[in-house]
């Protein structure tokens, strides 16, 4: 990963989109790591009944992908300071959910930090919105000599 | 079974209240953990040198570590799980026996980074429920707000997340 510098970065620029395939195995680790059994991640009978086609990608691993999303484009040096998502429709095993994300907004804060809003998106093969999101990050800066 | 709109009541009635819970020490492997089954491969959470040359203290864990972890504790026995499989312990003991829970989402703001041996101390504080219709019939959101702490007190994250409480399915 190089780092990506504040004076390099403008509203309009795209976040480098990653795409992710959960299955079962995946599924069930994240419950397990998370101390989680609820049925609707590993029963599909039990996600039937509740009219699912399948088991659930939990609430959030949608939101792990969002933030990966943005802190790989980041690169090393980035610190997330604020991230929020919704859950606006579901994802079972074997969906392709493609991140990508914008930069909204651009600024530098009275202690120097340069600060980076995006708004984020995941979505599913078909294209429907599976989770939006947004992050502020902050950047590192150039060196005062060679910005802008 | 009550119904959603006694259920409703009762958690209003708990609107503005708030509870302390001592989540215990944070271990390396318990958020490696995490980081593995979310697919994470940055190696900041994983090795110190590589975290340290990040200008980060030594590894941390994956930013929604905290908040996504539903237990803290052994956790109930089997028997004691609701029928969905979920606990009374995850729905910040509020009253939603009898309702099925979903995650809606969250927003965090993070103050500083959790670490091996991080003594982690929450509260909840249970900030809105409003009781809404959807095309599959009437539901309740949860708006709760925690604050994450170390054992000193220091900020750890912020979040505010919603649940969905909607009536069980007709199994």
């Amino acid at each position: 990963m190089t780092t990506r510098f504040f004076e390099d970065v403008a509203p309009g620029t795209k976040l480098d989109p990653l795409t992710m395939r959960p299955g079962r195995i995946q599924l069930f680790r994240f419950s397990a790591a998370t101390w989680n059994a609820h049925r609707i991640h590993y029963d599909t009978e039990y996600a039937a009944r509740e009219g699912y086609p399948d088991v659930l990608v939990q609430s959030h691993l949608h939101g792990c992908f969002l933030v990966r999303t943005a802190l790989a484009w980041a690169g090393p040096g980035a610190r997330l300071r604020r991230f929020g998502w919704r859950n606006r429709h579901i994802a079972v095993p074997g969906d392709t959910l493609t991140c990508t994300g914008v930069v909204t907004a651009c600024q530098v804060e009275a202690s120097g930090g340069g600060i980076v809003e995006c708004e984020l998106e995941e979505r599913n093969a078909d294209g429907v919105l599976c989770a939006p999101g947004t992050a502020v990050l902050e950047l590192p800066r150039r060196p005062e000599k060679d910005r802008p | 079974m009550s119904t959603l709109d006694e259920v409703y009541q009762r958690v209003r009635a708990q609107v503005g209240t708030s509870r302390h819970d001592d989540l215990g020490r944070v271990s390396a492997r318990d958020f490696q953990r995490f980081a593995v089954a979310a697919g994470e491969t940055d190696p900041v959470y994983f090795d110190d040198a590589s975290a340290r040359a990040a200008g980060l203290p030594g590894a941390v864990a994956p930013p929604l570590f905290p908040t996504s972890v539903l237990g803290w504790d052994a956790g109930p026995p089997q028997d004691a799980l609701r029928p969905d499989g979920t606990t009374d312990d995850e729905m910040a003991g509020l009253p939603l026996a009898g309702l099925r829970m979903m995650g809606a989402g969250q927003d965090i703001d993070f103050h500083a980074p959790v670490r091996d041996g991080t003594h982690i101390v929450r509260e909840t504080s249970i900030e809105d429920v409003a009781l809404k219709e959807g095309r599959s019939g009437p539901f309740l959101v949860v708006t709760l707000l925690r604050a994450y702490r170390d054992a000193s007190g220091a900020p750890l994250a912020t979040s505010r997340e919603n649940l969905i409480a909607r009536p069980e399915a007709e199994l």
